[in-house]
């Protein structure tokens, strides 16, 4: 379980895996703060987040949507990421926390956005693996 | 027939630096890139060409989807990439946009001369990076309120001129003098304004930086006197984009999309593409936020280009008006307008779609400000900090094969893991002192790697087939000096 960074001309790609959903979607967003950062410090309080959206797909691009947006409005780099996802009639509930690391404590870089370009979200013979390029 | 193939896609040449996708299957157009046979090899690399056949598949595309001689794989869209689509019964693609609406280019002029900065160059470095924020949660000039914000969300630049961060001067050196009038501010959303309201003013990351600069070369002496260049003089060239406001607004209109307008998605090869189609009230809504997000940028522009100003004064010791730092033009290259072009012979009203391109009008466009009407509109390229930047003008023939549009910059041609595989920033940053004179200062050494020199192509080749193609004329080379970045 766990994430590499894939190269990409332009932007930066995520390729993850896990034993749920959950683990995936974690694991993708630990990516995302390893392309923003090369160095996590152990600082930072944990903080709470949940969205909801039609199709698995969708919920793992809010997700990260989500956490691109705290990261701007709290003024932190999430990291540590922990997730749960479930479904709830037609949608998908992700309930998830990181630990926001103050800017003023750590060397990172922007990210500007989570595409679906060449998303990939696919069950394997020991849970879940994913592909997401971020833009940059 | 010369052909290229590259995978799947085979390439027909039309003429020099005309290449041709014939249109089969579900494509609703041709595609064509131009490019040189060397800036081919390099485009065929990636899947540049597979997001450029898929690209002609948006409603409404007209004549052709075009590849730009910089261009490089993106998401959806291509990077460098320029589409037409029909107003009434064609679409508005938030995707062929880009995540960083207006994301584009100023030049700033001087009558500084490079022996006037030589000896200063690492105390203008420290003091721009000081004073300009940059990287990420490095803040803005200014901290807006929600009443700020939907200010200049509606007004732009006359928001900046009012406030006293520009001048009538500048306006009218600038695409649309620095305003769009069919933003709408009610349709950008509020984590879009959130977002916003921390980095009004600031570079972010990634290529974005702020270049002083000398010119190096003159190539069209007449032209350059319009643009007020000369050789040896110093300019500022300043590169970024709407910051996380655009980032959101695109990110938001492309869930709208998938969720109200899923059959239109469905028939699309990449659900990047996400259009809204022509006439519908998503497509309405979207342009109205896409337009403002364009204001929020031309002021993101202005206020570091004022900070600019104020760090001259501090550092040359006299007002900056005694230096004569005027804008040259600012121009846009992430960005989707309703022009009125000529197809076969009719007038049409698109909405031109240029992704990593730039608008590149020739003279007689009424879209142009009275000081380039005569003359063509300045195109500013950069290229990466260890090469030259080009000025070129609107070419003669950009209307009639790219709908008024050239490059945008070197196009990248190196992975950033890989980059930082290959580069370290420290070194890089010493190099490029110790054999070039030039002062790089940034956020992050891992920026610094990423956009090393040796990750993007040869600009001099791109602006070469620009010039022959005739889609915009070099004028002007500069050469940096002090580069900093986040």
């Amino acid at each position: 379980m766990g994430f590499t960074l894939r190269e990409h001309t332009a932007d930066v790609a995520v390729e993850a895996d896990g034993p749920s959903l959950g683990a995936v979607f974690a694991a993708v967003a630990d990516g995302l703060a390893a392309a923003m950062c090369d160095d996590i410090p152990e600082t930072g309080e944990r903080f709470s987040l949940s969205v909801r959206a039609e199709s698995r797909e969708a919920a793992l691009f809010d997700y990260l949507d989500q956490l691109i947006y705290e990261r701007d409005v709290r003024g932190v780099l999430p990291v540590a990421h922990e997730a749960t996802v479930q479904q709830d009639g037609d949608e998908w509930v992700v309930d998830a926390s990181a630990r926001g690391v103050p800017f003023a404590d750590v060397e990172a870089r922007d990210v500007k956005a989570v595409t679906y370009s060449e998303m990939r979200l696919d069950p394997t013979n020991d849970g879940w693996e994913s592909y997401v390029v971020f833009d940059v | 027939m010369t052909t290229r193939e590259f995978g799947d896609i085979e390439l027909r040449r039309v003429r020099e630096h005309v290449w041709e996708i014939p249109q089969e299957g579900e494509m609703n157009a041709p595609a064509r890139i131009l490019a040189s046979e060397a800036l081919l090899e390099q485009i065929g690399q990636d899947k540049t060409l597979e997001q450029l056949r898929n690209a002609t598949h948006l409603p409404g595309i007209t004549k052709h989807a075009i590849c730009m001689p910089d261009g490089h794989q993106g998401y959806g869209f291509p990077v460098g990439g320029v589409g037409a689509t029909d107003t009434t019964d064609g679409c508005i693609s938030p995707g062929a946009v880009g995540y960083d609406i207006n994301c584009g280019v100023r030049m700033m002029t001087t009558n500084l001369t490079y022996e006037d900065l030589q000896g200063k160059e690492e105390e203008l470095v420290e003091a721009l990076f000081e004073a300009i924020p940059s990287g990420l949660g490095g803040g803005g000039v200014v901290k807006g309120d929600a009443e700020t914000i939907d200010d200049i969300l509606a007004r732009g630049m006359q928001w900046a001129l009012d406030e006293g961060y520009a001048t009538e001067d500048d306006l009218a050196h600038c695409e649309d003098e620095g305003f769009r009038d069919d933003a709408h501010p009610e349709y950008v959303s509020q984590k879009a304004k959130d977002r916003g309201r921390n980095q009004i003013g600031s570079l972010g990351s990634g290529n974005h930086f702020l270049e002083v600069q000398r010119v190096t070369d003159i190539y069209r002496d007449d032209v350059a006197e319009s643009f007020g260049l000369e050789a040896d003089q110093i300019v500022v060239l300043i590169h970024c984009g709407s910051r996380g406001l655009g980032h959101q607004t695109c990110t938001d209109y492309l869930r709208r999309i998938e969720k109200e307008h899923n059959d239109l998605l469905d028939e699309l090869p990449d659900k990047e593409l996400a259009a809204a189609p022509a006439g519908s009230k998503l497509a309405e809504e979207y342009y109205g936020a896409m337009c403002a997000a364009i204001n929020f940028a031309w002021v993101n522009r202005q206020l570091i280009m004022h900070r600019t100003r104020e760090v001259f004064a501090d550092v040359f010791d006299r007002d900056w008006r005694d230096m004569e730092m005027r804008l040259l033009y600012d121009v846009a290259h992430n960005i989707a307008k309703k022009e009125v072009h000529d197809v076969d012979g009719k007038e049409r009203e698109l909405y031109v779609h240029r992704k990593g391109a730039t608008r590149a009008f020739p003279a007689g466009r009424p879209e142009l400000p009275p000081a380039y009407a005569d003359v063509g509109q300045p195109v500013i390229i950069p290229g990466s900090m260890g090469a030259g930047s080009y000025v070129l003008r609107g070419g003669e023939k950009s209307l009639d094969l790219t709908f008024g549009s050239t490059a945008h910059g070197a196009g990248r041609l190196m992975s950033r893991t890989k980059a930082k595989q290959e580069y370290w920033g420290e070194t890089v940053q010493d190099e490029l002192r110790e054999q070039e004179k030039i002062y790089v200062k940034a956020q992050s050494g891992a920026t610094v790697a990423e956009e090393a020199p040796g990750v993007y192509k040869d600009v001099d080749e791109v602006v070469r087939v620009s010039d022959e193609l005739g889609i915009g004329d070099k004028v002007a080379r500069t050469f940096p000096v002090c580069n900093i970045k986040g």
